[in-house]
């Protein structure tokens, strides 16, 4: 049971084969970036990218990435140079606590990657289902068409 | 249970139940210290060494982004370079510090941290490099942290901004350590106000689960009186599965159904002018009133992202922890207690922490994961459920609230604010109902008073209060009381104006005593263009509204929202505007970014925030059961900064007074209908 992660091909040990790909990530290969905020798929913080799709990590199993593309935050950036997503976050200075931000970013890299040009409603439509409790939406939004704009 | 044979029985699939019966724990309870911070005890955060400095940070990191601000004072004082300085969190291997609360960071650390720079400046001045430095604390117009400067004043790119857009490791689920296992800690589905213990449970099935460790029985100290039974594994993965086939059954204290919440703390069943704890003793003469209100605010979570989450390993030496809490210092002082050893052989190293809110300040998951790692000798990582958060935190409590006014020629001249809730500073969560009992005869909860005092002249005003101890534990919670005082105020208000036919922001003007909240008003209506009303939405009626209010007496919001409201009652806000006083301000944008979280809390107040109970305890499980603001709920947000002279303040908990009554007399404009009970019912609202 294999798949790409980050570009490259890992397979999880056997007894890994039925944890949550959110564990999987986290506690085997210490790719910490998606957190665990509900374990139900609800609040987006374990957001990864399975063939550029933001899928919830800890409601995704090994098979359902067999084979497939796993994208996580820390697969963005290109050595010291980052991803323009996340140099809007910095530059915007969206994150409050930070515990959200790394699901937030792989929703707005996939809604980037699908329409680089996105309306506020596409933006509501691809964000909405990531939960911020600090409230960092506004600056959020703000980030996202700002890449717009440079793209 | 030795580690080696530990590791042993692990190792070759066999199980380990550990413990036999539950120990006896400590009932008398630990309080947080709280020292005031000073510059000599500031020397202990600031070390110079080759060039470079190490910041060590006296504050938590939650997201209110105090380790770039006192980087920034840091820097200032010092005169050095942003890159020369570093900043560390803390562990209580450091001078003790009071937990991270109340928005008092700036207020209460900054000139203190300049003092101590200014200190450390000079004797490296004076050719100084190695040993102690003393402090001669300077007057404070002699710092140099206080003064606008390339530095001060601005907004730097915010510290661990990097690790956070990269994913890397900075909270306490992120920790890892060699060997390191994961615990739960499970506890009956009852009120912790009750005593629970496990009864029995299915060892056989829990251990044929692939993954399963260990059954601990001796799991820590109770959290409120609820025992618990611990199980580690191998994978986190298994914790679901084990927790399952060990289909626990509990003892629980249950004989007596609990009385309904919302019964205890009605305000009307209280007697009128009976309430035992005054904030404003004035009389309000008996007679007709013009407004006499009834607000209900419901029971909320935090809802913080992270669940609390905390790594625990035993050594030789000691214990140490890794947690995401608000007072390391606290934990320390609690774990010690619990596990009978000497505070200095107990380390707990602050996290950043994934969103707090109030909720993080006191010792759980810590000692879970504790007693989990000294029962099976290797390190355990805890991170609680979504259910447990809701189910053994503390939240904001439920209150009611009712609000008589009476006015002449256009001025209030009697106000009476009666309010009923549960405690908040004395939280039962962490004070048991015998001591409570005495708060309540000496001191009542300041934290439910914080806010009652509305901020006017309102000519003979009585405001006073009861805290009633519930069976779900109610506690601190962004802005403590003031949030729903301010609400409630600010609704009453609004009232009020329309009573004596004044324009509500004119009428605030008219009755507001302190030029600083004046000033907010004024530069909010500017802000806003106030009187051009809101803007037409097709198919909506919308309203616009106005609230103000001071946080602790010392920084000033003044809010403006617009609603659009459809033939269904859904309300949505459509702006937001506000202008924010809280004194010299370090950081304008990360001030700001904090007056924006305060109005999505604002909106949250009026639009999702409610926690459900059912039969005296928490049945929400999920984001679902306990919604928070969304992307969509929130609408573009101006705030506008008074960078004043004025005393360093907070700025966490200042918007949220005035908020949440903006939107709520949005409401009242756009409907006419005025809300009384939150979160909103579209019903109340439709056409």
């Amino acid at each position: 049971m294999s798949f790409i992660l980050n570009g490259y091909r890992q397979e999880p040990p056997a007894e890994w084969a039925d944890e949550p790909l959110l564990f999987i990530l986290r506690e085997h290969f210490g790719l910490v970036g998606a957190k665990f905020g509900c374990g139900v798929g609800i609040c987006g913080a374990c957001t990864v990218l399975v063939d550029n799709v933001p899928t919830r990590a800890c409601i995704t199993t090994l098979d359902d990435v067999e084979g497939r593309q796993v994208q996580t935050i820390e697969g963005l950036a290109k050595g010291e140079t980052l991803h323009p997503v996340q140099q809007a976050w910095l530059d915007h200075a969206v994150p409050q606590c930070g515990y959200c931000q790394a699901g937030q970013i792989m929703t707005a890299v996939a809604l980037l990657n699908d329409t680089p040009a996105p309306t506020d409603q596409d933006i509501d439509a691809a964000m909405d289902g990531n939960l911020c409790r600090c409230g960092t939406y506004p600056r959020i939004r703000a980030a996202i068409l700002h890449v717009a704009e440079g793209a | 249970m030795r580690r080696r044979t530990f590791l042993k029985a692990a190792g070759g699939g066999l199980v380990a139940l550990i413990g036999a019966g539950a120990a006896v724990w400590s009932q008398a309870p630990i309080f947080p210290k709280r020292p005031a911070p000073d510059a000599a005890s500031a020397l202990g955060w600031i070390s110079h060494r080759d060039g470079a400095y190490v910041l060590t940070l006296p504050r938590i990191e939650m997201g209110q982004n105090i380790t770039t601000a006192l980087k920034q004072i840091a820097c200032a004082e010092l005169g050095t370079d942003w890159r020369r300085v570093t900043v560390e969190m803390h562990d209580t291997n450091m001078g003790r510090v009071r937990a991270t609360v109340g928005s008092e960071s700036i207020m209460h650390f900054a000139e203190p941290l300049a003092q101590a720079c200014a200190a450390l400046r000079d004797a490296l001045a004076s050719g100084q490099s190695e040993g102690e430095v003393t402090v001669v604390t300077r007057p404070f117009a002699d710092l140099r942290a206080f003064r606008a400067g390339p530095i001060v004043g601005a907004s730097p790119e915010i510290a661990h901004g990097r690790a956070i857009v990269t994913g890397a490791p900075l909270y306490a689920a992120d920790v890892t350590r060699p060997g390191m296992l994961y615990g739960r800690v499970l506890r009956a589905p009852a009120s912790t106000e009750l005593t629970s213990r496990p009864r029995r449970w299915n060892s056989r099935a829990a251990r044929a689960v692939p993954g399963f460790v260990a059954i601990v029985e001796d799991c820590g100290p109770p959290i409120g009186k609820a025992r618990g039974l611990g199980i580690v594994t191998s994978r986190p993965g298994a914790l679901d599965p084990v927790a399952r086939a060990l289909a626990v059954e509990w003892d629980m204290d249950d004989a007596a159904p609990l009385p309904d919440m919302a019964m205890l703390i009605d305000v009307d069943a209280h007697a009128p002018g009976g309430l035992p704890h005054l904030v404003l003793d004035g009389a309000p003469q008996d007679g007709l009133w013009d407004v006499d209100m009834r607000l209900d605010i419901p029971l909320a979570a935090h809802g913080p992202i992270e669940p609390r989450a905390a790594v625990a390993e035993w050594q030789e030496d000691g214990l140490s922890v890794w947690s995401g809490t608000q007072d390391a210092f606290y934990v320390r002082d609690v774990l010690a207690d619990a596990f009978s050893v000497t505070q200095d052989r107990v380390v707990v190293t602050s996290c950043r922490v994934g969103g707090a809110f109030g909720g993080k300040t006191l010792c759980t998951v810590e000692a879970e994961a504790a007693a989990l790692s000294r029962a099976t000798s290797a390190p355990v990582k805890i991170q609680w459920t979504r259910a447990q958060e809701y189910a053994l935190g503390f939240h904001r409590p439920p209150s009611s609230h009712r609000i008589r006014a009476r006015l002449a020629e256009g001025r209030i001249t009697d106000w009476d604010h009666a309010q009923v809730s549960s405690h908040i500073l004395f939280t039962g969560a962490g004070v048991p109902a015998w001591l409570q009992t005495g708060t309540d005869m000496v001191i009542g909860d300041p934290g439910v008073a914080r806010g009652m005092a509305a901020p006017y002249k309102l000519g003979r005003a009585r405001a006073a209060y009861d805290a009633i101890r519930l069976s779900v534990h109610a506690g601190p919670w962004r802005g403590l009381g003031a949030g729903p005082n301010g609400l409630a105020i600010e609704s009453a208000i609004d009232e009020a104006a329309r009573v004596a036919g004044v324009d509500p922001l004119s009428f605030r003007l008219d009755h507001v005593t302190d030029p600083r909240l004046s000033d907010v008003l004024v530069r909010v209506a500017a802000l806003s263009d106030w009187s051009s009303g809101p803007p037409q939405v097709a198919g909506a009626r919308t309203g616009r509204g106005v609230a103000c209010g001071i946080y602790k007496d010392t920084s000033y919001a003044a809010v403006v929202a617009d609603v659009a409201v459809d033939a269904c009652g859904s309300v949505r806000v459509t702006r937001l505007w506000c202008a924010h006083d809280c004194g010299f301000v370090i950081n304008p944008d990360q001030v700001r970014a904090q007056c924006e979280g305060n109005l999505a809390w604002s909106v949250g107040m009026i639009l999702t925030d409610d926690l459900p109970t059912q039969q005296g305890r928490v049945v929400a499980e999920t984001f679902a059961d306990a919604p928070i603001p969304r992307m969509t709920d929130l609408p573009e947000i101006t705030v506008d900064l008074i960078e004043g002279t004025g005393p360093l303040s907070g700025a966490g908990e200042t918007a949220i007074v005035a908020g949440p009554g903006a939107i709520a007399n949005a409401l009242r404009a756009a409907t006419g209908r005025r809300a009384t009970r939150f979160p909103l019912q579209p019903t109340e609202f439709a056409l």
